[in-house]
């Protein structure tokens, strides 16, 4: 455990350096969390409620939001792909590591930098525009949704590597990183509407899909409106998927460990 | 004792993609691929002692790299057996990986945006060496390699000589029993490779560590290793002392001469082949059986200021070795 603590160190140095990415990093993500807002901003001028959304709710669902961003969303681990491609893996693969951890070290360095600006951002936001947050009436509602958090966490995570797994046997990666990582991530996991303002049908495929376990779902514990035996089904469900893209990954691992072909140097 | 690496009928074939050049090319591909396979390493065995330094020649895409990372498990053999410390390299068991270092020329483990001294500490944790021994040997290998004015210094802002330096320590601050060492002196100006070179040759005398070394340089090989593997197509050609190259192929010696007048050099010709001619110099190839009765003419019959008889240069054997003559 101890190699990895050091790695995480490490890493977390090594972003220091990226200082300028970082902070456009950062910029990217306070405009989309900006133009969220202001969109919502417009449509509750006009009324106090849509479409079962009271405005403290919908103001939380949108700052949650921007703190799962940076929290679930931003990762790093989709950098495999290109340590398979250009034989960056070498270096892991000769030391005694498991790749796995050694993005999941990464990825947490990455994180927490990216929380610890994310809490700073929407506080300073929040100020600004006055916004009144939603805060859960149960502590039991706190502790389901840390579970969730770390659950949507693992699941981004290994739906991540999956995708970059692919890279094994395919050259154009970013294609595939397309469609999931930004389409189905972007639309169908909530983090642009609260998925239930769809029409019933499109919403019921939805809730088929894992996507929304990384930020709908959560959010919606968060803000009270699932009941105990809800709560309890979406943690399994959620918990479920993590545990078939865990198992996808590893299946992938080994398989693709066979094809590698370890180019450069 | 038991040997350090086993290597029985190693096959490592790749799967390559062709595809016609230019645009129409990539979009025929769309459609319909051509796969066509190479066999980078095709049905080799060796086996090499604990306390080695074995040197891999070959040319470019011989194999060399591609046995290499099969012996250290970054590769998947296609079939045969490779046993390294008697594990199986693809297990990537820690014990085995903790054994082991393999250096690349093209690929760094530092971490390029942080001193040297950043990764060392890692890979101190990464090994699990215990704090003595990490400063011990890290002293050791700074010493050695004289690099303790750099260590504090980003990597990227460092010479590539001096980031080869910190690589090594990197590499072998877990004191690796067996050592890959691929193109190690690759691209370094020739007072740096003298110096990696003095090293590895001190490094391998002082730890008796296994230590398989490949290079496009001959002068590594030839002063670093007694014995080397010839590999060429995927296929090994040659597997012993390097003395022994020179005797196995090269048939003929060279005599050298210096006139001191001018000679007609149509009339050199009767003596053997001639290499080159540009008075007072000319050089002879001459067969080996023949060497001394050449040399006995050419001092009895030409006017001779000096006369050399030599070895064919290894180099020049080797060059011959891979281009075509058919040596099996």
């Amino acid at each position: 455990m101890r190699k990895y603590f050091s790695l995480f160190l490490i890493s977390l140095q090594e972003y220091f350096t990226y200082r300028l990415s970082f902070v456009l990093w950062r910029v990217r993500s306070l405009v989309s969390f900006l133009v969220l807002l202001f969109f919502w901003l417009a449509v509750y001028s006009q009324t106090s409620s849509f479409a079962g959304y009271q405005k403290s709710q919908m103001f939380t669902y949108v700052i949650g939001v921007a703190f799962l961003r940076g929290l679930i969303f931003a990762t790093r681990s989709n950098v495999l792909a290109s340590w398979i491609r250009d034989g960056g893996l070498n270096i892991i693969l000769i030391r005694p590591l498991s790749v796995f951890k050694v993005l999941l070290s990464r990825d947490l360095a990455d994180k927490l930098l990216n929380v610890g600006f994310v809490i700073l951002e929407i506080f300073l936001i929040a100020k600004i525009f006055n916004l009144s947050l939603f805060l859960p009436k149960s502590f039991l509602t706190i502790v389901c949704f840390l579970i969730f958090l770390a659950l949507a966490f693992f699941l981004n995570f290994f739906i991540s590597i999956v995708i970059s797994l692919t890279a094994f046997w395919t050259d154009d990666i970013w294609a595939v990183r397309f469609l999931f990582g930004v389409i189905f991530l972007e639309l169908f996991s909530g983090a642009l509407f609260p998925i239930d303002i769809l029409p019933g049908g499109l919403k019921n495929v939805l809730f088929w899909t894992p996507f929304p376990y990384l930020v709908y779902f959560p959010l919606k514990v968060w803000l009270g409106q699932a009941n105990r035996g809800e709560i309890t089904r979406i943690i399994l469900v959620c918990a479920a998927w993590t545990i078939l893209f865990l198992w996808l990954a590893k299946r992938l691992w080994d398989k693709g460990y066979k094809e590698y072909g370890a180019y450069g140097g | 004792m038991s040997p350090a690496i086993v290597v029985s009928n190693l096959k490592k074939y790749f799967k390559v993609h062709k595809k016609e050049p230019g645009l129409a090319g990539s979009v025929k591909s769309l459609f319909k691929r051509e796969y066509e396979e190479t066999r980078a390493v095709d049905n080799i065995s060796f086996w090499i002692e604990e306390g080695e330094l074995v040197g891999f020649i070959g040319p470019n895409g011989a194999g060399k790299t591609t046995t290499l990372k099969c012996l250290s498990g970054l590769l998947y053999p296609s079939s045969g057996q490779v046993s390294v410390l008697g594990s199986n390299p693809y297990g990537r068991k820690n014990e085995f990986l903790k054994q082991i270092s393999l250096v690349m020329g093209q690929k760094n483990q530092l971490w390029w945006e942080l001193p040297a001294i950043e990764t060392f500490i890692l890979n101190k944790e990464i090994y699990e060496i215990p704090e003595s021994e990490y400063e011990e040997t890290l002293n050791e290998l700074v010493e050695l390699l004289e690099v303790k004015d750099i260590l504090k210094i980003q990597v990227r802002k460092l010479s590539l000589g001096q980031r080869m330096k910190c690589e090594l320590v990197a590499a072998l601050l877990h004191k690796p029993k067996v050592l890959f060492l691929d193109e190690p002196t690759i691209g370094l100006d020739i007072v740096s490779q003298k110096k990696m070179r003095d090293f590895i040759k001190e490094y391998n005398r002082l730890k008796k560590s296994t230590i398989i070394l490949t290079s496009h340089y001959m002068d590594d090989v030839k002063e670093l290793c007694q014995r080397v593997i010839i590999i060429d197509k995927g296929k090994l050609i040659f597997d012993g002392q390097l003395s022994e190259i020179t005797e196995k192929y090269a048939d003929h010696k060279i005599i050298s001469v210096i006139f001191s007048k001018d000679v007609d050099p149509k009339k050199l010709e009767q003596i053997g082949e001639v290499r080159s001619y540009s008075f007072p110099k000319a050089t002879f190839a001459v067969k080996r059986g023949a060497v001394s009765v050449a040399a006995a003419e050419l001092l009895q019959h030409y006017p001779i200021a000096d006369l050399n008889i030599e070895e064919v240069p290894i180099e020049d054997v080797i060059r011959e070795v891979f281009t075509g003559k058919d040596v099996a």
